[in-house]
């Protein structure tokens, strides 16, 4: 491809930085391969010159990216990894640096966009960053360096179920004013330093929100500074922009544990789903809250609990995809799309999802066999994804240009299709066969 | 934070301008840029309990 070949010629071009309200974080960035220096021209024309190239190569890449995900034919097949330790591994971090401090995160994402020469990354899937969580006394966290070796991703620690972060007795706490338990029962039992209401005040209670408001501030800024180095740099669209969670995930994940969640779905079932419904309109509003405005990219929806087999079909329809669904279909009305990252073996869901209106998501393909997602929903959504990262780990570059072979002709001939591999890329995926899942990607995709 | 018993937080809202403005009493100048300054940053307040809660 042009760019690739171009790539010893970057430079970094100035660039343009665009946020979005509130705390929602924006990801758009640039690419752009650098004509080589012309005779007589000085150095603020050269860079004039490159960072013109860059924009135009920023808006091509971002022409192929959003093509793709509207369920068109791009000129190409966009590459979009999702790789979030492998960066460190890359670059030469550790995954206590690019936990501890976000800016070598950012730093090792930037290196892999501009060597990988990819269409469009996140400006950092490792996402949690301790600095913060440390900052807030946040209990749930394994931290590398800390309470893992330093080669080690953090990990969340779930309670057990008698010492869930939301007990089963809160029910009607949450449903009544979800804001409300999340400040003054959810937040001190989930921190070592904020006090419940009624309590004495501390200088740790104090300083948790002061320095836990100030850092996510800077981190969310500094997503935005981190999207302008990618275009500047590299050219490269930032992926996605915004998050959502599943109601029904985010009660599992950090309320009343996954355990707790499946009690409570035999012992206070109407419960649980009025809490979904409770639930509902906020992470509809924070994930609208963090969407592009332009409405480019997409908001990002990590599904954990959804997929076969921790959830019955008769438990999915009750309790998970009715307020998903709602969402997802509250966003569309506003023209956000949501990347939904359908992590885990979720074919068997394939019928609510055909539910969903047209182009409205972005279906990412984990463990579910990609060849059947596409005759069921390729005709409506885009999808990705779909090379194992078990190949990507063990097996060779030839076993990977194989692969990739395979889900291009099987998948992508109408367009509609983003290469990457099935889940968010650990530092076991080996390098060799990354390239060669970029590489063959550049030179067979094209349309 | 001053408790009710049913609170009315929509999205968007920690303490709600209603709640605010009555604290205020009658206001000398534009009560509706006050209104709208309180809730924007209000605002801040929300997204920081639901980030902490969704991202991490």
């Amino acid at each position: 491809m042009p760019e690739s070949s171009n790539r010893a010629n970057r430079r970094q071009c100035t660039s343009q930085l665009t946020r979005q309200g509130n705390f929602g974080i924006l990801v758009l960035c640039a690419w752009a391969p650098v004509a080589p220096a012309e005779q007589g021209t000085t150095g603020d024309e050269q860079e004039a010159v490159m960072a013109n190239d860059m924009e135009q190569l920023y808006a091509q890449r971002l022409e192929r990216y959003t093509a793709a995900m509207r369920n068109e034919k791009p000129d190409r097949i966009p590459i979009r990894p999702f790789v979030a330790e492998f960066t460190a591994k890359y670059a030469g971090y550790t995954a206590q640096q690019v936990t501890q401090d976000y800016r070598m995160a950012f730093a090792a994402a930037r290196k892999c966009a501009a060597d990988f020469d990819w269409d469009a990354v996140v400006g950092n899937m490792v996402y949690g960053w301790s600095g913060l969580t440390q900052a807030i006394g946040m209990k749930y966290y394994a931290v590398p360096g800390v309470d893992l070796p330093p080669d080690t991703g953090f990990q969340y620690i779930e309670p057990p179920e008698d010492e869930a972060w939301m007990r089963e007795d809160e029910y009607d706490l949450l449903i009544e004013d979800p804001t409300g338990y999340l400040f003054n029962v959810w937040l001190p039992r989930v921190s070592a330093d904020v006090v419940e209401p009624g309590q004495a005040a501390t200088l740790r209670n104090n300083m948790s929100f002061l320095k836990g408001g100030m850092a996510m501030l800077d981190y969310f800024n500094g997503f935005g500074a981190q999207a302008a180095q990618l275009r500047g740099e590299s050219g490269t669209v930032s992926a996605i922009s915004g998050i959502l969670k599943a109601p029904l995930d985010i009660i599992a994940d950090k309320l009343r544990g996954y355990r707790g969640m499946c009690m409570d779905m035999f012992r206070r079932p109407d419960k649980l789903q009025a809490a979904c419904e409770a639930m509902m309109p906020h992470l509809l509003a924070v994930a609208a809250g963090g969407a592009d405005p332009e409405r480019n990219v997409p908001v990002g929806l990590w599904l954990h609990r959804g997929c076969t087999p921790f959830l019955s079909p008769a438990q999915f329809e009750r309790f998970f995809w009715p307020t998903l669904k709602q969402i997802i279909e509250g966003l569309w009305e506003q023209g956000i799309q949501t990347l939904f990252y359908a992590e885990g073996e979720w074919n068997g869901n394939l019928k609510y999802i055909a539910e969903l209106p047209e182009r409205s998501i972005i279906y990412h393909v984990d463990r579910g066999d990609i060849f059947e997602v596409h005759k069921a929903v390729g005709h409506k959504f885009c999808l990705s994804g779909g090379i194992p990262n078990e190949l990507l780990a063990f097996g060779t570059p030839d076993d990977i240009r194989a692969y990739c072979k395979k889900v291009i002709d099987g998948v992508a001939g109408d367009g509609g299709y983003i290469m990457d591999a099935s889940a968010i890329m650990q530092d076991d995926t080996d390098t060799e066969n990354l390239k060669a899942m970029t590489e063959f990607t550049r030179e067979y995709g094209v349309y | 934070m001053s408790e009710k018993t049913k609170p009315d937080r929509p999205p968007g809202v920690c303490v709600p301008w209603e709640e605010k403005q009555a604290e205020l009493g009658k206001m000398t100048g534009d009560d509706e840029l006050v209104k709208r300054v309180w809730e924007e940053v209000d605002g801040f307040g929300y997204m920081y309990i639901w980030q902490c809660l969704l991202s991490f």
